[in-house]
C-alpha cells in the first residue's frame, strides 16, 4: 500500500509536520523566490526583486542577492517529494548587469536619491508633517557634501586662518548634528539616529546658499539680510521633523538647540571676512 | 613538472580587488605623504576624507558583493523603525568564492583600520587636533564597514545553521512519511 492518504498520521505528527513546513515557507528575511527545479546556481539571467523589502536599499543593485535559504546538497526530487525548498539561487548573475553597467549609472542613481531627499526636506511638500515618511530613504552623502561645502565656502571667504575655520566649521556642524540628535533622544523623543543626522545635514542647504552669496558679495547689510532669510528657511525645514519626534510639552526644548546651532553658523557666515 | 602540481587559484576578480585596495591605499598614502608636500590642511582634509568616503562606497556596494557575497543596509520600515538588513549568497556560491579574494577583502579592511589607528595615535601625541579630526572621520568609515560586514557574515552563518536544522527535520519527516507509506 503506497497511498499516503489512507494511513492517518498521529494527530500530533500532523501539527509537527505543519509546523516544520511553515518554518520552511516562512524563512525570516528571506526572499520569496518562485520554486524552480534545482538548477545550478549562478544562472546567467537572474533578476529577482525581493518581495519582503521596502523601498530601495542604498545600493545600486535593484535585484538583490538571494538569501541563504537553500540546501545545495543534491536534492533528488524523487526522494524528497514534499520539499519545496528547491529554490535555486541567482548567484551573481545579476551583478554583471550592474557591474557592466557603467559606474556613471550608479553614481546617477545615488545622485538622484540625494536630489529627491533634498526636495523632500527643504522644499514644501505634502509629506513634511509625517517624520516617518519624510526621509524614508535617508542617506548621508547629501549631508556630507553640504557640510564639506559649507566648510569650504567659509574657509574660502576667510582671509586668515583658513584651515582653522574649515576644521572648526566641519567639527561644529558634524558634532552639532550628533548632539542635537542625542538631545531629542534624551528628551524621550522617537527618532532614528541616522535619519535625524541626515535631516539636519540636508537642512544646511539654505545656509550653504547663503554662504555662497555672502562669499560673492561682501556687503554687511546684504549678508545680514541673506543670512536672516536662509536661517529662517533652515529652521522651517527642520521644524516639523524635530517637533513631531518629541511630545508636545517638550517641543521647545527640542527645537531651541537646532535654532541655536543655525544662528551660530549664521554668525560665522556674517563675521567671516 | 612539479610546478604545475601546485594549483594556485588566482584572483577571480582582479579589477574589483584592485579598486577595493585602490581608494584605501590612496587615502592612507595621501595622508602620510601630504604632510611632506602640501601645506594646506583644508586640501589634506577634503581629499583624504573624500577618498575614504569613496572607499566606503566601493567596499559596501561593489567589492562586498563580489568578493565575499555579502551585503548590508539599513531600512526604515512602515512603522518608522530602523531595520538593519543583512544578505548573503547561498551556501554553495559562498563556498565557491575565491579564497584569495575574500582573504584580500578582509585583511585590507582590518589593515586600513589599523593604519588609521596608528596614525591617529601619532597625531594625538603631537596634539594636532585637526589631524585627529581627519583620522576620526576615516576611522569611523572603516569601522562601519568592518562592523557591517562582520555582522552580515555572522548572520549568514546563523541562517545556515538554522537552515541545516530545518533540512534535517524536514528529511526526517519525509522519511517518516515514506516509512508509513510502505506499510
Amino acid at each position: 500500500m503506497s497511498e499516503n492518504d489512507t494511513i492517518p498520521l498521529h494527530p500530533s505528527s500532523q501539527s509537527d509536520i505543519d509546523e516544520i513546513e511553515s518554518l520552511i515557507y516562512a524563512a525570516p528575511s528571506a526572499t520569496v523566490l518562485p520554486a524552480r527545479p534545482p538548477s545550478p546556481p549562478r544562472a546567467t539571467i537572474p533578476i529577482s526583486v525581493p518581495v519582503s523589502t521596502a523601498p530601495k536599499p542604498p545600493s545600486p543593485v535593484p535585484p538583490s542577492i538571494p538569501i541563504t535559504v537553500v540546501p545545495t546538497a543534491p536534492v533528488n526530487p524523487n526522494t524528497v517529494p514534499s520539499s519545496r525548498v528547491a529554490i535555486a539561487s541567482e548567484g551573481f548573475g545579476s551583478a554583471p548587469n550592474t557591474l557592466t553597467e557603467p559606474v556613471w549609472d550608479t553614481v546617477k542613481r545615488d545622485l538622484s536619491r540625494i536630489v529627491s531627499n533634498l526636495k523632500l526636506v527643504v522644499f514644501p511638500n505634502p509629506n513634511r508633517e509625517d517624520p516617518g515618511k519624510a526621509l524614508r530613504d535617508w542617506d548621508l552623502w547629501g549631508p556630507f557634501f553640504f557640510i564639506v561645502f559649507l566648510g569650504l565656502t567659509l574657509s574660502w571667504s576667510a582671509s586668515v586662518r583658513k584651515s582653522e575655520v574649515f576644521a572648526v566649521a566641519f567639527a561644529v556642524l558634524a558634532a552639532g548634528a550628533v548632539i542635537l540628535t542625542l538631545n531629542v533622544l534624551l528628551l524621550g523623543g522617537h527618532i532614528i539616529f541616522f535619519q535625524s543626522l541626515s535631516l539636519l545635514g540636508y537642512c544646511l542647504f539654505p545656509l550653504d546658499v547663503g554662504a555662497v552669496i555672502c562669499m560673492l558679495k561682501d556687503n554687511v547689510i546684504l549678508k545680514i539680510v541673506v543670512v536672516g532669510i536662509t536661517l529662517a528657511w533652515s529652521s522651517w525645514a527642520a521644524y516639523p521633523f524635530m517637533s513631531a519626534a518629541v511630545n508636545p510639552r517638550r517641543k521647545a526644548l527640542a527645537i531651541y538647540p537646532v535654532f541655536l546651532m543655525y544662528i551660530s553658523v549664521g554668525f560665522l557666515i556674517i563675521a567671516i571676512d | 613538472m612539479d610546478r604545475t602540481q601546485v594549483v594556485e587559484e588566482n584572483y577571480a576578480n582582479p579589477k574589483t580587488c584592485f579598486f577595493h585596495v585602490l581608494f584605501k591605499g590612496a587615502a592612507v598614502a595621501f595622508y602620510i605623504l601630504s604632510a611632506l608636500f602640501v601645506n594646506n590642511f583644508v586640501i589634506i582634509f577634503v581629499v583624504t576624507v573624500f577618498l575614504s568616503a569613496l572607499d566606503f562606497w566601493v567596499v559596501k556596494n561593489v567589492s562586498g558583493r563580489i568578493l565575499v557575497g555579502l551585503r548590508w543596509w539599513n531600512e526604515i520600515n512602515d512603522l518608522g523603525e530602523s531595520v538593519w538588513k543583512f544578505e548573503s549568497l547561498d551556501q554553495e556560491s559562498l563556498a565557491r568564492m575565491n579564497k584569495k579574494d575574500s582573504w584580500l577583502f578582509w585583511w585590507t579592511l582590518y589593515l586600513t583600520a589599523g593604519a588609521w589607528v596608528v596614525l591617529g595615535i601619532f597625531s594625538l601625541i603631537r596634539f594636532q587636533a585637526d589631524y585627529v579630526l581627519v583620522i576620526g572621520v576615516c576611522l569611523t568609515l572603516s569601522v562601519a564597514n568592518i562592523i557591517g560586514f562582520t555582522k552580515c557574515r555572522k548572520d549568514a552563518k546563523k541562517q545556515l545553521q538554522q537552515f541545516a536544522t530545518q533540512t534535517l527535520a524536514n528529511q526526517f519527516t519525509s522519511s517518516l512519511r515514506t516509512a508509513f507509506s510502505v506499510v
